[in-house]
Formats: C-alpha cells, structure tokens, sequence
C-alpha cells in the first residue's frame, strides 16, 4: 500500500513539474520576418507582396479624376462616400477617409519595398539586381504618388517603419524625395530588360518613362526629355493604331502600354478591404448606375464626366466615342436601362467602367479585370513633347510627338511653337489621358488648376491636407499642409 | 458546544449499557414527501460501522450497542442523528437542507462549503436550469445571477450570446473563461442544458485561481452523474412548442409609401414616382411574408445510477428548430450523447471520467446588417408582389444597391455548418497520510467544423451588390484540438477541531491548436445546391494558398491556494498563480496573480448564536490582480502571414508579406478586483440576502488602436499591433433578496429578486488620438461608438438635435453643417458655440451599458400544480437604430407618417426628400432608450400524485406548458432590446436584429 502509494505520488510529480518553461515558447508557423531573405525564392516572393499595393492605387486615378474638372463624384447620393463627394467640390478637409486610405496604402507599399531593401545584403543570387530594381522602381512608384498628393512626406529608405518610429519621422522635403526617386529609377532602369518575360513585370521602358515623368513634374525638362525621348527612340514602344480598342480587355499589355497595373477577376472581394481586391474597384464604382444592357454592366455611377470635358473634344476627334459614354444616346439605340444617381451628367468614362465578358467573381463590381494603364506611350510622347517646349530645347520634335497622337486621333497637325504649343500639348493631355486620373495633377504642376477648377484655393488645393488622425498618431510632430 | 455535549452523553450511555447489542432496522425517507431514499448513509458515530439503505430506503444494522448514535446522512438533506435504545425499526425522516449551506460551491480545482465561501460566486442549480428549458445554456442565466448580464446576438437558431460579468472591462474579447467539468469550451451551443448540474459563477478576485484568464470572470459548470448506491434511473425530458415573433416594425404600407416617396420627389424637385395611388392598397406586408410560426422539439434521455464503488450516467438528447425566419433555412439541430462514469479502485484512490460527444448542424440567413433578410423586409417597396405572374421573384429596383426582395433572398440562400465534438475528461485522485489528495486530470476537447455555402447564380435587381453571374461553392474544413493538463497536491486539516487548513499546490497546461483550410468551386453546370460538389467545379480555388492557417496557443501554470478558517467562522484564503502565455514575447511570458479574501461568519458570534433576527450572516470581502491574454497569437514577433498577392500573365501570384506589426513590448492586461459583501438568512431562514459593491479597474488594457498609416498597417493582410493602453473602471452594486416558505401542506412559494447596478467609465486611453472608434452607421459613415477617457466605454458620439428647423428664418439664424439645410431639417446643435457646426460639435448622445439589471422570479407549489414565472429587466441603456436605410425609395416605419410637412406640423420627424439633405448624419435622431422589461418565462405543471404513479409505474410523471418572452415593456422602436452584437464598442447598434422568438412549449418531465 505504502508502496504503490509513494509511486504514484513520485509519477505524478514527475508528470505535473516535467513541463519547463518552454512549453509556451511556440514558433509560428508561418516565417518571422527577421528570419526571411534565405533564398533568391524569399526574395521573389517579397517582391510579388511589394508589387500587390500597386492595386490599391486604383482610388488615387478615381479621386485625382474626380478632383479634376474632366469629372464629378457622382454615386448614390450628397453622403454617397462622403470623402469622394468634398475633394469633387475642393471642400475636403483633413478628415477624410479616402485620403486616409490613400496616405495608408501607399505607405503600406513603401514599406514592403522597403523591408526587401532592408534585407538585400543578407543572401546573393544571380538575378538579385532585377529583384531590387523592381522594389526600387515600386517604391519610388509609392513615393511620387505620396509626393504627387501630400508634398512634404515622412520619409524612409533601406528600412521598415517600425511600430515606434512613426513618432520620430518628419515630413522630409519632397525634393530630397525626388531625389530618391530619381536615383531609384535611374537604377532600375539600368538594371532591367526592356522586354521582360512576364507580362505585368516592371520593364527598363516603365522606369524611364516613370523617371521622365518625375523629371517633368519638377520642371527638369532637359533631364525629362533626355531619359523619355531614350525611351521613345530605343524602347519597343510605339501608339496602337486604333485608339478605340486600347481599353479593352482583350488588348492589355499591348506595345503602346509602357506600365500596367495589372488586375484580375479570378479572386473574390469584399467592401471590408478594398485594397485587397485583385480587380479594379475603380471600374465597378465608375460604371453606370443600375444597368442592364448590352456590352456593359452595372456600377457605382461616380467619377462621372462633365460636358465640359465633353465639350473639349475638338470635332472628329476619335476619341470622345472610347473616352466618354453618352449613356442616353446609347440607351437610345441599344434600349439599354439604367437609373440615374447622383449629379447625373448624361456621361460615363467608357475608359473604365465595367464590362460584359468577365468572370464577375462576388462581389462583381470588386472584381473587374481591367489593367489601369498607367503610363501609355502616347502619355510619354506627350511629356516628351512638353518638356522639349517648355524646356525651349527643341519645339520640332516637340510637334513632332505632339502630332504623331494627333494624327492617330484624326486630328490635324498642329505647327505652333512657343506657349501656344504648350497650350496645344496641355489641351492633348487633357483629351487623351481623359479618365485616367492624370489631369488635376497636370493642372496643379503646371500652375493652371485655380483657373480650371471650381473652388479651387491657390496654395491650398495644389496638396491635399495629411489627415488629421495621421497627425495626432504621430505625435503631432507634422505640420499641417497649408491652408488646411 | 451541542456537538460535544451529545458525544459525551452517547458515551456515558454507552457505558451505562454495557454490552447489549441490537440489531437495528428501519426505513428513511424525504420528509416532504414521503419517498424512500436509496443511498443514505448510516454510520455509528466515532466508528468505521455502518451500511447504507437499500433501492427502498430500508437498512438494516446489526451489533450496534445500545445507547449508540447513528448518523444518517445524505447529500442534499440535513444529517440526523438518532441515539438507539431498543431494536425498534426506525422511521427516519430527512429534511431537504433547505439554507443549503452544506451545498457545496465549485471554486476551481476544488469544492468548497457554501458557508465556507469567501468570494462572490454567482449559482444557477438544475432546478432552474429545469425550469426555464433554455435552448443554450446563457439563456439560463440571463436574470438569475446578479452582475451577470447576458445579451443574444441573435434570436435566430444556434446563435451565441454574449456573456459579461460585472460590466465590460475590455475593449477587446470580454468574454469569461468558461469551463465545463474542468474542460475549456468556448460554444456554448454545443451543450445541451440537460446535462447541467450547476453552473457556478466567479465574479470577483477569488477567481484568480485562473490567473491570466481571470480578468473577465469564470463560469464553472458541472455535469450531471450519478451518485454512489443509486439504483437505476431513468429520465425523460421532451417539449414541442412553436415560435413566433415578438414583434413587426410598423411600416408603411403601400399607398403611404407611395405618398410619402412622391412628396419626396416633389420635395427635390422631381417627378412623381407614383402618378396613380389610388390603386396601390395595402400591398405586401414584407415582415409578414418572412415572418412564420416555426416549430421546436426537444428530447432528452438520462439514465444513472451507481454501486457502491462507482456511479455511470449516460444521456442522449436531440433538439430541432426552425427559425422564425426562413424555417428549415435557418434550422439548428443537435444531437448529443455523453456518459460519465466514476471508480473508486480503493477507498483513497478514485477515478472519474467523462464523454460527451456533439453534432450540431445549423443553417443561416444573412442577419444583423445591411442586406440582411429583416433589413430588406423593412425596407423592401411595399407596392412590390412576392412574386411576378410568372411565378419568378419580384425585383426591387432602384431602392439603393443592397435592398432586394427578401424572399428571393431566402430562396437563393444555401448554408450549413456542421460541427462535431468529442470531449472527455478523466482524472485520479489518491488520499494518503490521512490528509493528502494528490489529483491529476485531464481534458480535451476535439472538433471539426465543416461549413458548406452554395451561392448560386442570382439576380435581384440591377446593381444590386447580391447578383452573381458564377455560381460558387466554398466549404471550409476547420479542425480545433486542446487539451489541458491539471495535477494537483491537496492537504487538508483540521488541527484541535478550531484550526482547519488547507492547502492547494497545483500546475496546470493548457494547448490549444487548429488548423483551416478552404475551397471555393465556381462555375458549375447545375446551377442548384443538391449538384453542387467540388468535382464538379469548373474551376476550384485554395482560400489558403500559403497553406492552411493554424494557430498554437499554449498556458502553463502554477498555482498554490491556501485557506485558513478558525472554527468556520473567521475566514481567510489566499492565491497566487503563475502563468506563461505563448501570447507574449519573452521578456513578458509570465504573470503573477495574487489575490485573496476574507470572511466573518458573524452568526456563529455568541452575540448572534441566539439571535432570533439573524439565521446566518456572513461578511466577506476579497481583492486580486487578475490577468486577460485574449489577443491573437504572435502579436509580439513580425511574421510574413499577410497578404502579397498580384498578377503576372493573368495568373494569380502568390507572395509573402507582413501581417500584423508587431509589438515585442505587449504585457498581459491586468485588473484590480475588489469585492465586499455580506450573505444574510433570516426568519428561520425563510428570507435570503445577498449584497456586494464591487470596483474592478482594468489597467493595460490589450487593444489594437489606430496606428500610424505609415507603418503599413492597413496593406492587405496586415492589422494594428496590440498595444496596452488604456484604463477602465466598473464599479457597482449587486443585491439579491429571496424569500421562500412551505405555507402548508399543500402550498409553498418562492420569489427571488435580484438588482445589478454598472458604473463603466473608461479612465485612460493613452492610444494617441485618445479614443478608439468602432462600430458602424448607415452607409460610409464614421464609425459611431467610441472608447474615450471620461466616458462608458462603446458610448456614441454624434450630433446632438434640437427639434426641427420650422421656416427660412431658424435656418438662416442659426449655424449649419452646410448649404443644403432646409426648413424641415434637423437643427443639430453647435455644442462649442463657436458658430459652425462640424466634427467638433459630435458629443456623448448615449451608451449601450445599462444602469440598472434586474431579475424577477416566482415559483408557486400548490398541491400537484406548480407555476413559475420570471421577468428580467434593463434599466438606462441607449440603442442606435440603424435598421434604415434611408433612400429615396426605401420603406419606412410609419413614425414618417408624422414627418415634418410644413411649419408647425412636427418637431421631431424631419421632412423627406429624394435632394441631398444631412438629416441621415449620425445624431440623437437615431438614438433610443433601449429600457425594457421582459416577461421571459412563464410555466404551469402538473405533477400526477404517488397513487397514480405507482398504478403507471413511474416515479415522477410532469406535464407542463410554458411560455418563453411572453411580452416586453419598452419604448424601444426596434425588434428586439434584449439583442446586441456585444461588442465592446459598437454593441448596441441596430441593423435590424433578429428578434428573440415567442415560444410556446408542451412537455413532460418522466421519472422511473
């Protein structure tokens, strides 16, 4: 008895007092972060999580759009996203979700370039060059849009902002941005094929046009016309002859397409986490309210076009028919139904808004497949041209580029010089790139925005505020954007 | 004093008797009703002799020397003892105890007399679980247990319902530690009521004995066994009943609502929608046509028993029901089985375990929110049919993209989860010195959740966000293990009959792991839910492509208890635990909680031995730190688990990214409890009270706030880090009277009150920005509820009203939010008077935490009959409605018909209009008081007489009917008042909650 008695209690201590203080020390099951970058494979697939904010942009074309005067915010109703609804009526103040979205996301981007950037000394590997080519390129993607809305932004390079550092990081100079940017493309254009494999990859052509641009966009015109006009000349670009199909869906990644964002409709998404759709929001919130009809389908009925832009069009411009949609005449002639929302203009931007022929994976106005065309060769031909005028470098080749969109749009040559051609290539801007998100920020870079746009502030509406909240939770170490 | 006194004469008789031995024999039975007792313990006292009495309560003792003491004790009934002088057959008669005060009290890892008891523990016995045959267990303790507030989720089947103890003390998850038979079980929906033994509540520090899981309370409950020397019984519970709704919001009807969306239009300036309303009638009534009468059924089987070492029981139940919306689409159906069984190998070795095993099946409709199917019933056009003559579902066009025809909804809506269970315990536990237990145990619980959706191809409506043009299948395969590992060393002494010590030393582990994984099939030929599987997909999707989710949470503790008491009646007992957490990095793993309690057990006094007022009275009081680990897993370490997905050569690419920023600096949450209380019985212990103030203040709290946006915390698959920061406080008073009486013969009753007061205020939160936001409101709104320091925590923040702009002249002398304000509009009021109105005018316009819960009993016995009743009450709480959807060709409730039209006409409803107007802005407007008073059940039985049961053969035959939410008194608009999300911030927000049936019920309660 004694003796069963002792062995038990000695077994049961055994048993109860064995487990040591490891027990809680579990690893999870997926990598820790400091542990990753062991392979050229860790790598690749940092980059692809780098490339995925690249979808979230899709608000930054729909809002820079509807900032413009080419669009009203439209939608359901005056409290239909509220935040879409003031930055159409230049009333936005620093509490706005959208602008919050568009702060968060985009530095959600330059930290995932920046965790790759963080660790590329850890492992080498052949191809390692054009895996940190493509996270600078995205970066500097990430940051010129933070420059592009915000000015002065927090500023970061070679390492994540960690929970902590957001309190000690100050709005940086957007020119010591540029800076960055600049050298990142530089590099990514010297380290990457003009023609890549996959289609989707960033290309050497991507990052000397995304270079041009931010050249431009600090009045660098020798610099911009030098690096678009390398691209113009030795890349494999060129127009596609007939503008009406480049925004199809059976005509992405085409030669006239210099960097796509690609978009998918083969995963579902929710309004929980738009920017973790793989489609284009942007496309189901542009289409047309309610309809049922041929060729298109139904949407949100924001972003839509004023007959002042309509009205911009020269005649015989090919465009107008792929640019804007004439919803009455179309329903005229197909008996297509639809109703109508809010600040209805009669008008949709057929560019992108959804349509038949896609999977419609729940929810369907999430999940539209449309790659947004972020820099076409015509864009580049147009900043080529403009920073060769306003450069005074030479307005020959500048009419050169200008006419060679001209002419596929039907449209006359035209044989200005001086300011009048400036006006000429800012007036082709405006009709070619119509819808894709470019014009308010080509207003506001160019000095013209307060003269074009209603109720727009001189030295206040050239930046949007940084949202309040985003100030508070940095410790309100940042000064307010002026004006705000 | 007695005690002894007895003893010693027993002795002096003994004596005095010298050596004459009787063999004696006799029956004992219940003093209420007469009932032999198997299973009563017979000892002659200060010897190990003695025998038990058989199936028909007779014993029989032979060699018992005259002059002796029998005891005759029996669980339950007061202990008797009875001095033997001659062979004379005995006719015992044992009385329930009723001041229970030998009842014993589940503390953890241990029992403790009820007298004894030095904490606040909250009780629900089977008796009252008997009484109000809940669906789920929560639905038994709503009202009965002071400081214990309950709210449903949902009214519809198998859904949850939200537990708090003592007020909201975390913004994060608040829900207690349940454990059921020692075994963690966090769905309630998987036990069936039946099996409830007791359920015992741990409301202040004392449940500290569970350390860093203490901080929300702990509910401990106890299966039913069988007992030692019990013959044979068996039980049989069944009820049927039918279910209906409470309540239909009261909507427009067709001809108002085509009125009332033309004077809109008109308003704005636009065409009449409806030229002709003279046709339009009454037309459809959508909350009737998805409102049914839905039936329930509940059986249950129990038989248990034992033999004089061991006990079994085993039990089988099923319980089906429909909802009251959608039927069979929204049914929950359970099946359990279980068995228990115990053994004692030896008179100090002894083994105990137990199996339940559960299958429940349950099938939903969207509920709670926009697009649900009680959303579209409001405010679906009425002038609409169900159906077109063609059969095929009307489409809601133009009512804003998530308003559908709710019906079509129901049809088109195909889900089912089911859930299989397996838990089981066992332990050991072996007595050695005389005064040491050494006990083991172990529990697990093992479950695979499969759920099944087919959404099939569907329209509703241009637009409309439910349309889908590809049928999809998602199943997912979710699989939950745990188990947890206690052993323990019990000593137990009583020094010198004053002294008597004990002393608990334990270790515990707990791991829990689960793994997910998902399919989603689209594209089928078939576009209906019987042909839908996997291998017919035209296209089959991993919801996991970064492989399955798992998760590894893990607890190892220590624990030591000791408790003192001088003579039973000064009272001390103190705690310390040690738990690592795998919640938190290294530096942080471990926490101590120590807490302690005291107790007076003042009746024993010699001042109030006597007392004729005083039948007991107890002060206690206890103070604790106890923990809360409730926060994900790895929340301390950076890992790449969120979600880096983009599309090269139109294929989907799947990378890696970060999840949720990590923060290596995370500590458990910890709370300062305090409790003080008395437990007083007077009137021969007729009338019970119960009292406590109670002050717990939770400091570092764990919660995920707003972060900066430049940390990259809103990219897809990534979240806030968990931080501590923030303070709350909940102070208040319980107070719980009963008073029970045996009349006569023929009658007894019983009425038991109890009232619970919540002061909640949030003292700190240090997140900057100073307050975490939540909740939602209409659509694309600011979150409306919020967490601010000065403020109950979840209170709501708006615009404050002040009646309606009557003409031009209001408008233009008074601020607005903007141009568009008309006469007609809501005047919201500039709180900081500085001549705008913005954000900064938002103030606290309510909150959903009550001031006041009460609970009602009453029982009435009167010869076979017995009526119960109980009501539960809810005093001080506000409820946004949110149930509307606001558009110009929504529906609306009939309060619209007394909209402002005109000056003078309304000073609370504004006017309507299809134009852009802010009257739909988040403001008291929507806010109601949510007060209410609920009749929750009431229940007539009839229990057949001894007579007749012998002729049937039954030990007890009981037929009853009883009504479930008879009727609520409140002037809340909505559905339901009792219904919540539960969050911390953001309950008591209204989508459109399924209300709480009405249920009728018919059952018999079979013994034999």
């Amino acid at each position: 008895m004694k003796k069963l008695n002792i062995k038990f209690f000695a077994i049961l201590l055994l048993v109860a007092f064995s487990c040591s203080d490891d027990f809680v020390n579990v690893d999870s099951p997926f990598e820790n972060s400091e542990d990753f970058f062991n392979s050229e494979e860790d790598y690749q697939s940092a980059l692809i999580g780098a490339y995925d904010p690249l979808q979230s942009t899709y608000l930054n074309v729909l809002l820079g759009e509807i900032a413009s005067d080419n669009t009203l915010a439209g939608g359901e109703s005056a409290i239909d996203v509220p935040g879409i609804q003031e930055v159409d009526d230049m009333i936005h103040t620093p509490i706005n979700q959208q602008l919050r979205d568009i702060w968060s996301w985009m530095y959600g981007g330059v930290n995932r370039t920046n965790f790759i950037m963080e660790f590329k000394d850890k492992t080498d590997f052949p191809n390692k060059n054009a895996v940190l080519a493509q996270t600078r390129f995205l970066r500097a993607y990430y940051y010129f849009e933070l420059v592009k809305w915000f000015g002065d932004v927090p500023f970061k390079v070679d390492a994540r902002i960690q929970f902590g550092d957001q309190f000690s990081i100050p709005r940086t100079p957007k020119a010591e941005v540029y800076a960055q940017i600049e050298e990142d493309l530089i590099f990514a254009a010297a380290n990457l094929p003009y023609i890549q494999p996959q289609t989707g990859r960033i290309t050497k052509g991507a990052a000397q046009a995304l270079l041009g641009k931010a050249y431009l966009y600090q009045n660098k015109f020798t610099q911009a016309a030098t690096v678009l006009e390398d691209l113009i000349n030795n890349g494999p670009h060129d127009l596609i002859a007939d503008y009406s199909t480049m925004f199809e869906n059976d005509n992405e990644n085409n030669i006239e397409s210099v960097f796509e964002v690609q978009y998918t409709d083969l995963e579902g998404a929710g309004f929980g986490c738009l920017q973790c759709s793989e489609g284009n929001v942007a496309v189901g919130f542009n289409g047309i309210r309610n309809y049922t009809g041929p060729l298109f389908e139904s949407g949100f009925s924001f972003n839509v076009p004023t007959q002042e832009v309509v009205d911009a069009f020269e005649p015989g411009d090919v465009r107008l028919e792929t640019a804007i949609l004439d919803i009455d005449q179309w329903a005229a002639d197909t008996g297509a139904t639809f109703s109508i929302g809010f600040e209805h203009t009669g008008y949709f931007n057929r560019k992108y808004i959804s349509r038949q022929g896609d999977l419609n994976t729940g929810d369907a106005n999430l999940t539209n497949p449309n790659n947004y065309r972020s820099i076409r060769f015509a864009d580049v031909l147009l900043m080529a041209a403009e920073a060769l005028n306003r450069g005074g470098i030479d307005d020959g080749r500048a009419q050169l580029y200008l006419n060679r969109v001209r002419t596929r749009a039907m449209l006359p040559e035209v044989m200005a010089t001086g300011t009048t051609l400036t006006n000429a290539i800012y007036q082709e801007r405006r009709v070619e790139l119509v819808g894709e998100g470019h014009h308010f920020f080509d207003l506001v870079r160019t000095g013209r925005a307060a003269a074009e746009i209603d109720g727009f502030q001189a030295g206040k509406h050239e930046l949007f505020p940084i949202p309040s909240i985003e100030i508070q939770l940095a410790g309100n170490q940042w000064e307010q954007n002026p004006g705000y | 004093m007695k005690h002894q006194l007895l003893t010693i004469l027993s002795f002096l008789m003994l004596s005095f008797a010298g050596a004459q031995n009787l063999t004696i024999t006799g029956v004992v039975t219940e003093a209420d009703t007469g009932f032999p007792i198997p299973g009563v313990n017979i000892i002659l006292k200060n010897t190990s002799t003695g025998t038990v009495t058989d199936f028909d309560g007779n014993f029989s003792l032979a060699n018992v020397p005259s002059g002796s003491t029998l005891v005759f004790s029996y669980v339950g009934f007061i202990s008797q003892e009875v001095v033997v002088t001659s062979a004379e057959p005995l006719a015992i008669q044992l009385a329930t105890d009723v001041a229970q005060l030998d009842e014993v009290v589940v503390i953890g890892y241990g029992t403790q007399r009820k007298k004894e008891v030095t904490g606040a523990v909250g009780i629900v016995s089977s008796e009252t679980i008997e009484e109000l045959k809940p669906t789920r267990i929560e639905q038994a303790l709503q009202g009965q247990v002071a400081g214990v507030q309950i709210s449903s989720n949902s009214g519809s089947p198998g859904s949850s319902s939200t537990i708090s103890i003592r007020g909201i003390s975390t913004n994060g998850d608040s829900r207690p530690l349940i454990l059921v038979d020692g075994n963690v079980i966090e769905d309630l929906s998987v036990i069936n009521p039946n099996d409830i033994e007791t359920v015992n509540v741990l409301k202040d520090a004392t449940a500290g004995i569970y350390g860093v899981r203490a901080a929300n309370g702990v509910i401990l409950i106890t299966t039913k066994s069988g007992r030692k020397e019990m013959p044979l019984t068996i039980e049989y519970n069944a009820y049927v009943g039918l279910q209906e709704t409470t309540r239909e919001i009261p909507a427009l009807n067709a001809t108002e609502y085509a009125l009332l969306v033309n004077e809109a239009f008109a308003a704005n300036g636009e065409s009449l929608q409806f030229p002709n309303v003279s046709e339009l009638g009454q037309g459809t009534n959508w909350q009737n046509e998805v409102f049914q009468t839905a039936p329930v059924f509940n059986h249950a089987i129990t038989v248990k028993g034992g033999k004089e070492k061991s006990t079994y029981a085993f039990g089988q139940s099923f319980l089906t029901q429909d909802g009251i919306v959608g039927l069979k689409k929204a049914n929950f159906t359970r099946f359990t089985k279980r068995g228990s069984y115990s053994l004692d190998f030896l008179d100090n070795f002894k083994f105990n375990a137990g199996l339940i095993f559960t299958n429940t099946n349950r099938r939903a409709l969207p509920e709670s929110g926009l697009g649900s199917v009680l959303f579209n019933a409001l405010n679906n056009d009425p002038t609409l049919n169900v159906r077109e003559n063609d059969g095929s579902f009307s489409i809601s066009e133009g009512l804003g993209n998530e308003v559908i025809n709710p019906i079509a909804q129901i049809d088109n809506t195909f889900n089912r989860s089911v859930v299989n269970k397996l838990s089981g315990n066992a332990s050991l536990s072996y007595n050695f010195l005389d005064h040491f237990t050494a006990q083991s145990n172990i529990q697990f619980n093992y479950s695979h959740v499969k759920s099944t959706t087919f959404n099939p191809i569907a329209f509703f409506g241009s637009g409309k966000v439910f349309n889908r043009d590809r049928n999809e299948l998602v199943i997912f395969n979710n699989y939950f293990r745990d188990y947890t590992f206690d052993a323990f060393l019990k000593y137990e002494r009583l020094f010198n009959d004053t002294h008597n010590v004990k002393v608990l030393l334990g270790t515990s582990v707990f791991k829990t792991t689960g793994e997910f994984s998902g399919r989603v099939g689209r594209d089928f030929v078939g576009n209906s839910v019987a042909e839908a599987s996997l291998d017919g997909a035209g296209e089959i999707q991993n919801i996991y492509p970064n492989g399955n989710a798992t998760f590894d949470s893990r607890l190892l503790s220590y624990f030591a208890r000791v408790q003192y008491d001088y003579k039973g009646k000064y009272l001390i007992s103190g705690v310390i635990r040690r738990d690592g957490s795998t919640k938190f990095g290294p530096e942080n793993q471990f926490g101590y909680f120590p807490s302690g309690s005291i107790g007076w057990v003042a009746s024993d006094e010699s001042f109030l031995e006597d007392s004729s007022v005083f039948n007991f009275l107890k002060f206690r009081s206890s103070y604790g730190i106890l923990g809360n680990d409730r926060i994900g897993d790895y929340r301390f370490v950076s890992i790449l688990n969120g979600e880096g997905t983009y599309v090269f050569d139109d294929e989907l690419f799947f990378g890696i990214a970060t999840g949720v920023i990590s923060n290596p600096e995370i500590r458990w949450e910890k709370q300062k409890a305090f409790d003080v209380g008395f437990d007083a019985r007077f009137l021969n212990n007729k009338l019970d009270v119960t009292a406590d103030y109670f002050k717990r203040t939770t400091e570092d709290l764990l919660f995920s706030p707003q972060v900066s946006g430049i940390l990259g915390a809103s990219s897809p698959g990534s979240a806030a880090p968990t931080i501590n920061a923030g303070t709350v406080e909940n102070k208040g008073f319980e107070f719980a009277i009963g008073y029970s009486d045996q009349v006569n013969d023929n009658f007894k009753f019983s009425v038991k009150y109890n009232l619970t007061s919540i002061d909640n205020e949030v003292l700190l939160v240090s997140a900057q920005g100073g307050f975490i936001a939540a909740g939602g409101f209409g659509v694309g709104q600011d979150p409306p509820a919020r967490m601010e320091a000065g403020f109950p925590i979840g209170y709501f923040r708006g615009f404050k009203t002040d009646g309606i702009f009557q003409n031009q002249a209001e408008v233009d002398s008074y601020p607005t939010l903007n141009s568009q304000v008309q006469p007609g509009d809501l005047r919201f009021v500039d709180i900081n008077n500085d001549g705008v109105i913005n954000d900064d005018d938002k103030t606290n316009i309510g909150d959903p935490i009550p001031d006041f819960t009460m609970g009602l009993n009453l029982t009435f016995d009167y010869k076979n009959f017995d009526f119960g009743a109980y009501a539960f009450a809810s005093v001080g709480n506000e409820i946004v409605r949110n149930y509307e959807r606001n558009q110009p060709l929504t529906n609306r409730s009939i309060y619209y018909l007394d909209r402002w039209t005109g000056e003078g006409t309304s000073n609370t409803f504004p006017r309507v209009t299809s134009g852009a107007n802010s009257n739909g802005l988040f403001s008291d407007f929507f806010v109601e008081d949510g007060s209410f008073v609920r009749l929750q059940n009431v229940q007539l039985g009839y229990s057949f007489s001894e007579k007749a049961l012998e002729r049937m053969g039954f030990d007890k035959f009981r037929i009853y009917i009883s009504g479930s939410n008879l009727f609520t008194l409140t002037e809340y608009r909505g559905y339901d008042p009792t219904t919540s999300t539960g969050e911390a911030i953001g309950g008591g927000i209204d989508y459109g909650f399924y209300p709480n049936p009405r249920t009728f019920l018919l059952g018999i309660n079979v013994k034999l």
